[in-house]
């Protein structure tokens, strides 16, 4: 039995086809990379998934169990949850009552340890992603890596089998790039599947055991970063034809 | 220790709500509406007051859906109004009391608010605040269609007081100070609400309502719950007005009134408990006592006047004139520098341990 | 009786429909709820009895004003509003166009601004207004009072004057093309905010026009607390036909027009009240089950 089954996955905007009959599975424990050039309906996928974005046609299964186009807050509370490509933090809360929200969460509350109160396991979380300190401030003032910090701490504290992160490398510095490799080698150590959507490819190849390719809507390529480095179609689609 | 440690963020959260200068000027404030009617001894002025009490409550319900959940209410004069019809044709036709008839007059409205919640919450931004003004349109229309029921243009009048068989001026007395212990009651109610566990989920939704989702949040479920506790206190302020005034007709859903709360709120600070309190008291105690009585000013341009104030309000201060003193306070008395980051945030965030 | 609600249908629909153009315009344009439509729409008919009053004529205690200045009257009245119009956007409205809180919020001061000042100024009682057209005519076999028959003629060929001047002349493709893509039109160098304020200007006027002659030739009366009604017609019938959408609107409004004209004919206990709360009831229903009504473009994505 698969973690995350997606078949068949069909998304149409007007005339527009933005899902092309998209299948791939994702199996416990793994970190799959999806990658493809800008446009390809990376995030679109993930919206189709989680339940943002209802689908045409094809079914999402998460342990067998269908969740085509259920509410997205069910989706999380069965255990898939994710993070944004930009950034969305609760701005006029502080940093913990960022992570306290997911954890008010019907899951997040019941995954709470007996005899912690929600706010030291948020706690735990924050100091987990490195953002103990700023745990009163106002998340608005916060810098964009902590806030990219603050997203996963927020997904983390639902205690999801299945993490999808898009982008989470966007807009960091080699360092901050450098500390949340090991962050999110650590998650997995954990025990969080993973799915990592992202342009940086060699943060992204460090990580992932498998990748899948996405142009245009549709799965060109799927297998491991070497495969995938030396794969023609998808030399192309990134590169040009060169002719 | 650790417990200590953790109560204290409710606490210092609760600074972003009632921060500290503020807090002080609502204590220091309380006593003095506690001596008002020993300066008053004439009813008109009492009356005002007891007004002012009232429509603190109902500016206070709207705020927290509005204000604190982001769900935008232009028509709460719905909730407003079958409390006030409720409580009169019960006291009226069935003779009930008024302590049965008022509590029953804040669940129906509580109810109104779930029924009228789930067409609206399908429906969003712009198109809620549009929604919203329908309902209390759509109400009037139907108590005119009724009118043997609601008594049409008149109203039901003839309400019982709240303290019969008392001279003029001391049941307006009475109901002065009975306004003030339900708006405190109000008050810290919907302190404890707004600064509980789930008051932190309600912010985020007004933040980032998709953000909330994703944290595995039922948002309908909060917003229906936002809408059913403000209409209870909504209710609540129109069953009392009911029987100040001793009349409940049509005005009760009308549009002024529904736009009443704005008005104080944005005088007085969104999205704060002490704001649309303030605004209220600041809206009647200047019409009133300033533009009525030492100004001689007549009462069409009062609106005139608090509308030019609330737009200006609007266009350059849009946190209301509460809040706008209250930063400038923190902003001495604690050099909030947002921009820097580093050693200095480091000792500011120790200072709160 | 047929042939009544099909003539009377078509009538009350033609003046709804200018009524609704000029909210139409404004939302496509700028982006803009303006919950002071009505009342703009009541200022422009106390100002047409104003600038009427210019020119009364008062003969054996009857009051006559003489056609041609009627007509100035109203293109007067169309002009000063059409210019507090376009002042009222500059000022008030485009310092908070992003916000729509405070958007509805401002325009609704203004509505009650508007209130106030008129009952100031012109007094809370009721006040006649006319245009001086007695008599009726005869369409399709049907009694019409020849007030509302212009003023349904009125409105049809402004309706048409308006729908040529967007579509041929080059401000009209400006506006097209702000209503379509704002962040387009800026980049391709058009001042979107000198034309919100143009185009506020002519839904005001629209507005003005389309409460005078609406006014003028049914109820013949107006006090300062009627703005809501011509506020919530326009909503109702500009969501019905989808919001931004010039023909949505006019299809709408001959279905509002005629749906009235039916409730009118086969419910005696029909009053304005009743019109109000039905057509509030429509767009309730319009918003929770198509957001985007009958021709609107915008489709409510959950992202």
């Amino acid at each position: 039995m698969h973690l995350l089954e997606v078949e068949n996955i069909t998304k149409r905007f007007g005339g527009l086809v933005a899902i092309n009959n998209v299948s791939f599975h994702i199996d416990e424990g793994e970190i799959v990379g999806l990658i493809g050039p800008n446009g390809a309906g990376k995030t679109t996928l993930f919206h189709l998934i989680t339940g943002f974005i209802k689908a045409d046609s094809g079914t999402v299964k998460l342990r067998d169990e269908n969740i085509t186009g259920l509410a997205p807050h069910k989706i999380v509370n069965k255990g898939l949850a994710r993070t944004f490509q930009v950034v969305r933090p609760f701005r006029h809360l502080p940093t913990i009552a960022n992570v306290l929200v997911s954890l008010k969460s019907p899951r997040g509350s019941r995954k709470i340890e007996w005899l912690k109160t929600p706010e030291r396991k948020a706690l735990d979380l924050l100091e987990d992603v490195g953002l103990s300190e700023m745990m009163m401030e106002p998340a608005e003032i916060l810098a964009h890596g902590d806030l990219k910090r603050l997203e996963i701490a927020r997904a983390l504290a639902t205690e999801p089998d299945l993490l999808l992160l898009d982008e989470p490398f966007a807009g960091l510095n080699p360092i901050e790039t450098d500390l949340l490799t090991k962050s999110l080698q650590t998650i997995h150590l954990d025990g969080h599947t993973m799915v990592i959507v992202e342009h940086k490819l060699h943060a992204l190849m460090k990580l992932a055991k498998r990748v899948i390719v996405l142009h245009y809507g549709e799965k060109i390529a799927e297998g491991t970063p070497e495969e995938i480095a030396k794969n023609k179609k998808v030399i192309e689609v990134y590169m040009g034809t060169g002719k | 220790m650790v417990r200590i440690y953790f109560r204290r963020i409710h606490k210092d959260f609760a600074q972003h709500v009632l921060d500290v200068p503020s807090r002080l000027l609502a204590l220091l404030c309380f006593p003095l509406l506690l001596a008002v009617p020993l300066t008053q001894t004439k009813v008109y002025p009492l009356v005002t007051m007891t007004l002012a009490t009232t429509m603190a409550i109902f500016a206070a319900s709207w705020d927290l859906l509005v204000g604190r959940t982001g769900q935008m209410s232009l028509g709460h004069a719905l909730f407003f109004g079958i409390g006030a019809y409720t409580t009169a044709f019960l006291t009226k036709f069935y003779e009930l009391p008024i302590v049965v008839t008022i509590p029953l007059g804040m669940l129906t409205a509580t109810l109104a608010a779930v029924l009228v919640g789930f067409p609206s919450l399908r429906v969003k931004g712009p198109y809620l605040a549009l929604v919203s003004m329908a309902f209390p349109l759509i109400g009037t229309g139907l108590v005119f269609y009724f009118r043997d029921v609601t008594g049409g243009e008149k109203g039901i009048w003839g309400l019982p007081k709240f303290f019969p068989g008392y001279g003029r001026v001391e049941t307006r007395v009475g109901e002065y100070y009975l306004a003030l212990i339900l708006l405190l009651i109000s008050a810290i109610i919907v302190y404890k609400v707004a600064n509980s566990r789930t008051g932190i989920v309600l912010v985020s939704i007004l933040d980032d309502e998709l953000a909330s989702k994703a944290c595995g949040i039922n948002v309908v479920k909060y917003k229906l719950m936002a809408f059913a506790i403000s209409a209870l206190f909504a209710g609540l302020a129109g069953g009392f007005y009911a029987h100040l005034m001793r009349v409940a007709n049509y005005d009760t859903l009308g549009l002024n009134l529904s736009f009443l709360p704005v008005i104080l709120t944005i005088l007085g600070g969104l999205g704060t408990i002490y704001g649309p309190i303030v605004g209220s008291y600041i809206y009647y105690v200047v019409g009133v006592f300033v533009l009525d009585e030492m100004l001689s000013i007549p009462s069409e341009w009062h609106i005139l006047f608090f509308l030019a104030v609330v737009i200006l309000f609007v266009l350059k201060w849009p946190r209301g004139i509460a809040r706008f003193v209250t930063d400038k306070l923190e902003d001495l008395s604690e050099e909030r520098e947002i921009e820097e980051r580093g050693p200095h945030i480091w000792k500011k965030y120790r200072r709160k341990k | 009786m047929i042939e009544q609600i099909l003539v009377l249908g078509a009538i009350t629909g033609a003046m709804y429909a200018l009524l609704a153009l000029g909210f139409t315009l404004i939302y496509g344009v700028a982006e803009v709820v303006n919950m002071a439509y009505g009342a703009i729409s009541l200022l422009g008919t106390y100002m047409f009895i104003f600038f009427a009053s210019f020119w009364a004529i008062t003969q054996a205690g009857i009051t006559v004003v003489p056609h041609s200045y009627i007509v100035l009257a109203i293109v007067l009245a169309a002009i000063v509003v059409g210019i507090l119009g376009s002042i009222i956007y500059r000022f008030i409205i485009d310092p908070v166009v992003e916000d729509l809180l405070a958007l509805l919020v401002v325009t609704i001061g203004v509505a009650i601004i508007l209130q106030q000042s008129m009952a100031i100024g012109f007094g809370h009682y009721h006040r006649a207004v006319s245009i001086h057209i007695s008599g009726s005519i005869a369409l399709l076999g049907v009694r019409v009072i020849t007030s509302q028959v212009i003023g349904a003629v009125v409105s049809l060929v402004l309706f048409a004057i308006l729908w040529i001047f967007i579509a041929k002349t080059k401000t009209g493709g400006a506006m097209r093309a702000t209503a379509s893509d704002r962040e387009a039109a800026m980049l391709m160098g058009i001042d979107t905010r000198k034309l919100s304020m143009l185009t506020m200007a002519i839904s005001s006027s629209l507005a003005a026009v389309a409460g005078i002659l609406t006014v003028a030739s049914t109820t013949q009366i107006a006090t300062p607390y009627i703005w809501t009604e011509p506020l919530i017609m326009s909503f109702a019938i500009v969501i019905l036909g989808g919001l931004g959408s010039i023909k949505g609107s006019f299809i709408a409004s001959f279905i509002f027009g005629y749906s009235e004209q039916v409730f009118i004919t086969f419910m005696p206990g029909y009053t304005a009240y009743l019109r109000g709360a039905f057509a509030l009831a429509v767009m309730v229903a319009v918003l929770v089950l198509r957001p985007r009504g009958l021709f609107g473009k915008h489709v409510e994505l959950e992202d």
